[in-house]
């Protein structure tokens, strides 16, 4: 890395994913605008992850994004957790092909990228898809579902979670990982001020560029019906409500 | 169509993939990894005992172009997730993840917003890569072996140093018929004893909500949901587990879920099949002291 390290982590500003299904609704096939705008869950362990290397490495931390101008304000977030600059795409394309293509040129532009990090998955298209397809359309290495970096001999070592535990990697070179959370990448609150001080910031917006799109049509988004209807058991004798539990588990065939 | 399974030699996973094949061809191809004999029958087989993403993308996208698949299969998994986008974008091809459900003429299911839409598509042009969810497909029986040949790599540029095992006691929680299921509502690390009496009790596994392992009460591979596993459990005991749509989607297909939980208002009563309000402190000490007498 020759003592300077430029870290850019991809963020995406979703409709908030904590509504529950009860109050969900759909607008042209997308979440009704009325939700509030958010930073995705995976997407802020990714700038936690970055904001934490910049300061072990004395990184430089940029924060990337393709979307709406609308959602400027939400981005600055990643300013106030501690990243300095922050480049935005504008587009309204959900193909994670040309969403990658406009990433790729947004990094291109940088020149210097060490290091993309990005959510395991974002929290409205739920695909884990964007990442690998942009690192291998800029020719870097895509690991998945990583949990820790450390910068080593010019090199990387990383820690993956995997579905029976975890694998520690290491590579030479320029990386893509996508970032899983873990209890020390949950992302830190801004203070006050720094929030303030992310107002003034330069935001520096790019214009779309064209790309493919895959060949995928949407044919039609629908909310699934919870139609389970719960039977509530009396609390009054804590020891009769679990016998008529276990008995009733039991005559319905579930234990 | 020519269909080509990319997976891990693992019988319930290959299994999974083998039915969801059935949906495009009569008998798909195989790239297993790992080593050990491959289970089931296929038209051709390849072998290779590396399984990180990364070190793979170039050898199979380029058989995926060689042999004119196409439908590629992978399980959404961490394998599958580090392959689908790099492949897709070497070959220009249409990928879909975490498919939930698939209809002729290449036409997908597959969630969004955390498991409260689910959108359909259309899938126009091949190669078309599609991984797919655990536990939505039933795994078909794999009879018999095919003989492999080797699938050459080239020179890695990942390596691995360490693998660690998670140790688990007891049955593996994708296979488990009662899941015991930790949330936030637990209130620290300590009472998932509670939970584990449960489980060796009824023979069962413990699992964990993202809430949970995010406060490091339950280790990762216990966590259960979109990003989690996916289990399909006889009984699903969710425990101060809110309900949240991203956690609902790991147990889609539970039979049958009991919900304990002090707050009446918690959105798992919705998904629940017997719903217990009150504080899980009181309700499983009776719960295991009952199971212990019998």
């Amino acid at each position: 890395m020759g003592g300077y390290m430029h870290i850019a982590v991809l963020a995406k500003v979703v409709p908030d994913y904590e509504v529950p299904a009860g109050d969900f609704e759909l607008s042209d096939n997308r979440a009704h605008s009325r939700y509030t705008r958010m930073m995705g869950l995976y997407d802020e362990n990714a700038i936690e992850t970055g904001v934490q290397l910049k300061e072990k490495y004395s990184a430089s931390l940029t924060i990337i994004s393709y979307g709406a101008e609308d959602d400027i304000p939400v981005l600055r977030k990643a300013i106030a957790m501690g990243a300095e600059k922050l480049v935005l795409v504008t587009g309204q394309s959900d193909d994670a092909s040309v969403i990658a293509a406009n990433l790729k040129m947004a990094i291109d532009n940088l020149g210097d990228v060490d290091l993309i990090l990005a959510g395991q998955q974002s929290a409205d298209m739920d695909r884990g898809v964007v990442h690998g397809t942009l690192a291998e359309m800029l020719g870097l290495t895509f690991i998945p579902q990583v949990s820790k970096i450390e910068s080593e001999n010019g090199g990387w070592k990383i820690s993956q979670l995997t579905e029976t535990g975890s694998r520690d990697l290491q590579f030479n070179g320029k990386g893509v990982f996508s970032i899983t959370s873990i209890p020390e990448n949950v992302p830190r609150i801004p203070a006050v001020r720094a929030i303030f001080a992310a107002k003034k910031k330069p935001v520096e917006k790019v214009a779309e560029v064209e790309s493919n799109a895959m060949g995928i049509e949407e044919v039609s988004v629908e909310i699934p019906t919870m139609d389970s209807v719960c039977e509530f058991l009396p609390v009054e004798d804590v020891g009769e409500t679990v016998k008529t539990l276990l008995t009733k588990l039991r005559e319905e065939r579930y234990l | 169509m020519k269909t080509l399974i990319v997976e891990i030699i693992e019988p319930k996973r290959l299994g999974e993939l083998v039915t969801v094949s059935k949906e495009f061809c009569d008998t798909p191809d195989i790239v297993a990894l790992g080593a050990g004999d491959v289970p089931g029958v296929y038209n051709k087989a390849w072998q290779t005992e590396e399984t990180i993403s990364a070190n793979l993308v170039p050898a199979i996208a380029e058989l995926i172009q060689k042999e004119e698949y196409q439908v590629v299969l992978f399980s959404a998994s961490t394998v599958g997730a580090g392959l689908a986008g790099p492949v897709a974008a070497k070959l220009s091809a249409s990928v879909v993840s975490e498919v939930i459900g698939i209809e002729p003429d290449l036409v997908v299911r597959r969630p969004m917003y955390g498991g409260k839409a689910v959108a359909t598509y259309k899938i126009t042009a091949t190669p078309a890569i599609l991984t797919i969810r655990r536990k939505y497909f039933e795994p078909a029986e794999l009879e018999g072996t095919t003989a492999a040949e080797t699938l050459t790599i080239a020179e890695p540029l990942v390596s691995l140093i360490a693998e660690k095992q998670e140790k688990s006691e007891g049955v593996p929680l994708e296979d488990a018929e009662v899941v015991v299921s930790g949330g936030r509502g637990m209130g620290g690390p300590d009472n998932f004893s509670m939970l584990q009496e449960m489980a060796e009790i009824l023979k069962g596994a413990v699992g964990a909500s993202r809430g949970a392992v995010d406060e490091g009460w339950a280790a990762p591979t216990l966590q259960i949901g979109q990003t989690g596993k996916i289990v399909a459990p006889g009984v699903y005991f969710a425990v101060g587990i809110s309900g949240a749509s991203q956690h609902l989607a790991g147990i889609a297909n539970a039979k049958c879920v009991v919900a304990i939980n002090k707050d009446e208002e918690a959105n798992i009563f919705k998904r629940a099949r017997f719903g217990i309000i009150a504080d899980y402190k009181k309700i499983m000490p009776a719960l295991n002291n009952v199971l212990r007498e019998e």
